[in-house]
C-alpha cells in the first residue's frame, strides 16, 4: 500500500508540472476551447459546484478553456452525447454513467485513453493502479482504458438507532448476514405499516443495481464481467437471491409490498417509519442533512460472501475530436481526477473518490474522522464488485428488473421469474452474440 | 332533461378541474415548506411556511437569463410561424395549383413523426448552417408548423369569399387582401395557434437540451432540471416545487389575464 501511495503521489507531482509545461508551449496560441458534458445525478448544488471547479481550472492554466455544460440525467447526457457525436460536434469530454462505457465501446463512439497515457510515459495498467481495483471492469474494456472514474458509489445499509433500541436490537451490532438481517427486520416491523423492517428503492436502475448486489452476495457473477453478451439470470445464485426478496416481502412481510422509490424510502426513514434501508453512498450527504434522529451505516449483509456493486460515473473521450482537443480534454481530466480535486468533489457530494491517493491527504483524513459513515463506505470497497454492463445494457437490465418488481408485488415465483428474465435477456443479446461469440469462423 | 344534462356536465367538468388542480395546489403548498418534511405529500400541512425555497431556487440558477432566453425563443418561433403558417394556410385554402392536395397531405403527414426521431438529422443541419449551440438553432426547426398550416387553412376556409371578392373589386392585391381582410378575420385562429405554440415551446426540454450547450443560451426547462433532478439521492421537493412554480408562473399569469380571449379562441377554432 505504502509503495503504491508513494508512486501515485510521485505521479501526481510529475503530472502537474507536465500539464503546466503543456500549458506553456501552447501559450502563444489561443486556448483550446472544449465542452465538458456533465449530468447531475444527485440533487443539490452540484451544478454550481461543477461550474466553480471549471472556473478554477480555467484560471489556473491558459492552454485550455473549458465550459461545463449541464446535460440532464444520465440518460439525457448519453442521448445528447450520441446526438452531438453523430452531428459532428462531440464535446471534449463527458461524465457518463460508468455502466454505459461498454456500449460506447461496442458502438465505436469513444476513443481509448491509451495513446495519451503512454505519451505521459505510463502503461495503461500502471495508470489504472491509481484507482480502486473494483472500478476497472467498467472502465478498462478489452485491455484498453475507455473511462476514467470520476465519482463513484456503492449501496450501503442505513439504519435508525432509535428503531434498533426500540426493537431490542444492539445498534452497535448491525446484522451482517441475510439470516440476521431478516431476523432484525422481523423485530423492527410493527403492524399496520407503522414501521417496516427493511426497504430499498426498486425503481428502474436502482432495482437492477441492488439485485446484482444480492446475486453476487449469494456467490454468483450475475453477468459476464468481461464480455457484453452473457447474463446469468437463471443461475442458482440468482434464483436464491430472488427467493430471499420473495421472503422479505411475501413470507416474512418485513418489507412494504410493491415498488418503492428512493423518496419513499428516505421519507419513511426520516419519519421513523423504517428501520433499515439500502441506499447509495451518494445519498450520504442528503441523509446526513435531513435525518433528525441518530442513524448509522453498515456494510450490506452477506450470504455466501460480501458484495457491493459500483455505481457512479466516469470521464469519456467521445469519438471525433482532433488530437489537439483530446490533449486539452486530457489536461482537464487529469486535473479533475487529481487527488486534491477528486477529494474535494467527494467531500462535497458524498460520492467516494475513485482516486486512492485522495484518502492520503490531510483534509480527507480529517473528513473521515468527522464522518464515520463515509469511512464505512470506503471500508466496504474491499468487497466492491463491478457494475452491470452488457450490450444494450438498459434493456437487458430491465429484463430482470421487471421480474424482480413482479416478485415484490407477489405476481410471480422466483423460479418462473429467473426463467422469464433469462429468456428475455437472451433475445435482446442475440444480435451481439451472433456477431461476436457465435460468429462462424472460416 | 336538458337541465339535468347540464348539471351532469357541470359535475363532470368540476371533477376534471379538481383533479387537474390538485398537482398545482400541492406544488404551491410544497414550495412554501422549508426543509424535507416527512409529510411532504400532504395538501394541508400545519406549517411552518416561508419563502426560503423560492430564495434557494432563485439563487441556484440564472433565472433572469433563462427567462430572457425562453422569451426570445418562444417569441422568435411565434413571430416567424405566424408569417409562414398564414401564408401557407392561405395557399392551401385559396390558391389553385397542381398537386395542391397531395402537398397538403404530405404536410399533414409530418404531424405523425415524433420529434425525437429528427434530433440527429436536425442537429446535423444546424451544424451545416452554423446554428449549433445558438438560440436561433433551437428555433429553426419550428419555423414551419404543420399543425399551424392546417389550422390556418381551416380558418381561412371558414371565412366567406364575399369579403375577398368585395376587396378585389376595390382593387386589392393578394398581399393587401391577406393583410387587411383575411388576417383580421382569422385572428381567433391565430390566437389559438399562438397559445399552443408558446406553451409547447415554453415547456419543451429535450430539443433545447440537445441543440444548445453554452450556459448563456440555456432556457428555463433545462435550467430547472440542473438543480431539480436527482437520481441517487432523495429529492428536496420544496425546492423543486418552488423552481417549477417559477418556470410555470409566467404562463399561469398570462392565462389568467387573457383567460376570456383564450377560451373564445379555442371555442371558435374547435380545439379542445
Amino acid at each position: 500500500m505504502t509503495e503504491i501511495t508513494r508512486r501515485t503521489a510521485l505521479g501526481a507531482a510529475i503530472a502537474i508540472p507536465a500539464a503546466a509545461a503543456m500549458a506553456r508551449t501552447a501559450l502563444a496560441a489561443d486556448p483550446v476551447e472544449i465542452d465538458l458534458f456533465f449530468p447531475v445525478p444527485v440533487q443539490g448544488k452540484l451544478a454550481d459546484k461543477m461550474k466553480e471547479l471549471i472556473d478554477r481550472f480555467n484560471a489556473q492554466q491558459s492552454a485550455v478553456k473549458a465550459t461545463a455544460v449541464y446535460t440532464g440525467s444520465y440518460d439525457d447526457t448519453s442521448l445528447k452525447t450520441r446526438a452531438a457525436i453523430k452531428a459532428g460536434k462531440p464535446p471534449g469530454a463527458v461524465i457518463m454513467s460508468a455502466n454505459f462505457v461498454r456500449e460506447y465501446v461496442i458502438n465505436g463512439d469513444v476513443d481509448p485513453f491509451d495513446p495519451i497515457i503512454e505519451k505521459d510515459g505510463k502503461t495503461a495498467s500502471d495508470f489504472f493502479d491509481q484507482f480502486w481495483p473494483a472500478l476497472k471492469p467498467n472502465a478498462m474494456i478489452d485491455g484498453k482504458v475507455y473511462g476514467i472514474p470520476y465519482q463513484n458509489s456503492t449501496p450501503l445499509m442505513y439504519y435508525s438507532i432509535d428503531a434498533f433500541k426500540d426493537a431490542g436490537l444492539d445498534p452497535d451490532k448491525p446484522p451482517t448476514t441475510w439470516a440476521e438481517w431478516i431476523d432484525a427486520a422481523k423485530k423492527l416491523t410493527k403492524p399496520n405499516g407503522d414501521r417496516w423492517g427493511i426497504n430499498f428503492p426498486c425503481t428502474y436502475d436502482y432495482c437492477g443495481w441492488l439485485t446484482s448486489a444480492f446475486v453476487m452476495q449469494n456467490g454468483g457473477q450475475y453477468y459476464n464481467h468481461d464480455y457484453g453478451g452473457e447474463v446469468y439470470y437463471n443461475a442458482p445464485s440468482t434464483q436464491g437471491a430472488l427467493a430471499m426478496l420473495d421472503t422479505l416481502v411475501n413470507k416474512a412481510k418485513v418489507m412494504p409490498p410493491g415498488v418503492s422509490d428512493a423518496n419513499a424510502c428516505t421519507g419513511a426513514f426520516f419519519a421513523g417509519r423504517l428501520g433499515m434501508m439500502l441506499l447509495s453512498t451518494g445519498s450520504l450527504s442528503f441523509v446526513r442533512d435531513n435525518m433528525k434522529s441518530p442513524y448509522k451505516v453498515a456494510f450490506l449483509p452477506k450470504s455466501v460472501r460480501n458484495a457491493a456493486p459500483i455505481g457512479g460515473a466516469s470521464l469519456l473521450l467521445p469519438k471525433g475530436n482532433t488530437p489537439e482537443r483530446q490533449t486539452a480534454a486530457w489536461t482537464l481530466i487529469s486535473w479533475l481526477t487529481s487527488p486534491e480535486i477528486a477529494g474535494e468533489w467527494s467531500r462535497f457530494t458524498g460520492y467516494f473518490s475513485p482516486r486512492k491517493a485522495a484518502y492520503d491527504l490531510p483534509e480527507m483524513k480529517q473528513f473521515m474522522i468527522d464522518h464515520p459513515d463515509a469511512k464505512i463506505a470506503i471500508d466496504q470497497l474491499k468487497y466492491a464488485v463491478p457494475w452491470f454492463d452488457t450490450f444494450n445494457t438498459v434493456a437487458v437490465r430491465k429484463a430482470m428488473e421487471d421480474q424482480v418488481q413482479a416478485i415484490l408485488s407477489a405476481k410471480v415465483t422466483p423460479a418462473d421469474a429467473v426463467a422469464a428474465a433469462q429468456k428475455a435477456a437472451d433475445d435482446l443479446l442475440r444480435p451481439y452474440v451472433e456477431q461476436t461469440a457465435l460468429k462462424a469462423i472460416g | 332533461m336538458r337541465a339535468s344534462g347540464r348539471h351532469l356536465a357541470l359535475i363532470a367538468a368540476s371533477t376534471a378541474a379538481l383533479i387537474w388542480a390538485v398537482p398545482f395546489a400541492w406544488m404551491a403548498v410544497a414550495s412554501l415548506r422549508p426543509g424535507v418534511p416527512p409529510d411532504i405529500a400532504s395538501l394541508t400541512p400545519s406549517g411552518p411556511f416561508n419563502l426560503g425555497n423560492f430564495k434557494e431556487a432563485w439563487t441556484s440558477g440564472s433565472f433572469p437569463l433563462w427567462y430572457l432566453n425562453t422569451l426570445l425563443m418562444c417569441g422568435g418561433i411565434l413571430a416567424v410561424q405566424l408569417v409562414t403558417v398564414s401564408m401557407a394556410g392561405y395557399a392551401f385554402a385559396r390558391l389553385n395549383f397542381p398537386g395542391r392536395d397531395w402537398v397538403f397531405s404530405a404536410f399533414l403527414l409530418q404531424l405523425l413523426l415524433i420529434p425525437p426521431l429528427l434530433i440527429v438529422p436536425n442537429l446535423a443541419t444546424l451544424v451545416t448552417l452554423h446554428l449549433y449551440d445558438k438560440l436561433l438553432g433551437i428555433m429553426a426547426p419550428y419555423f414551419a408548423s404543420a399543425f399551424g398550416v392546417f389550422l390556418m387553412r381551416q380558418t381561412f376556409r371558414s371565412i366567406p369569399r364575399d369579403f375577398e371578392e368585395a376587396a378585389m373589386l376595390d382593387g386589392a392585391g393578394v398581399a393587401v387582401l391577406i393583410r387587411h381582410v383575411l388576417l383580421p378575420l382569422a385572428r381567433p385562429g391565430l390566437v389559438a395557434f399562438a397559445i399552443v405554440s408558446v406553451t409547447a415551446h415554453w415547456n419543451e426540454f429535450l430539443w433545447p437540451l440537445m441543440a444548445v450547450s453554452s450556459p448563456r443560451n440555456q432556457v428555463l426547462t433545462v435550467g430547472l432540471a440542473s438543480f431539480a433532478s436527482g437520481a441517487e439521492a432523495g429529492s428536496a421537493w420544496g425546492i423543486i416545487a418552488a423552481g417549477t412554480f417559477l418556470v410555470a408562473a409566467p404562463l399561469l399569469v398570462l392565462f389568467l389575464v387573457f383567460q376570456r380571449r383564450f377560451v373564445s379562441s379555442f371555442v371558435f377554432s374547435g380545439i379542445k
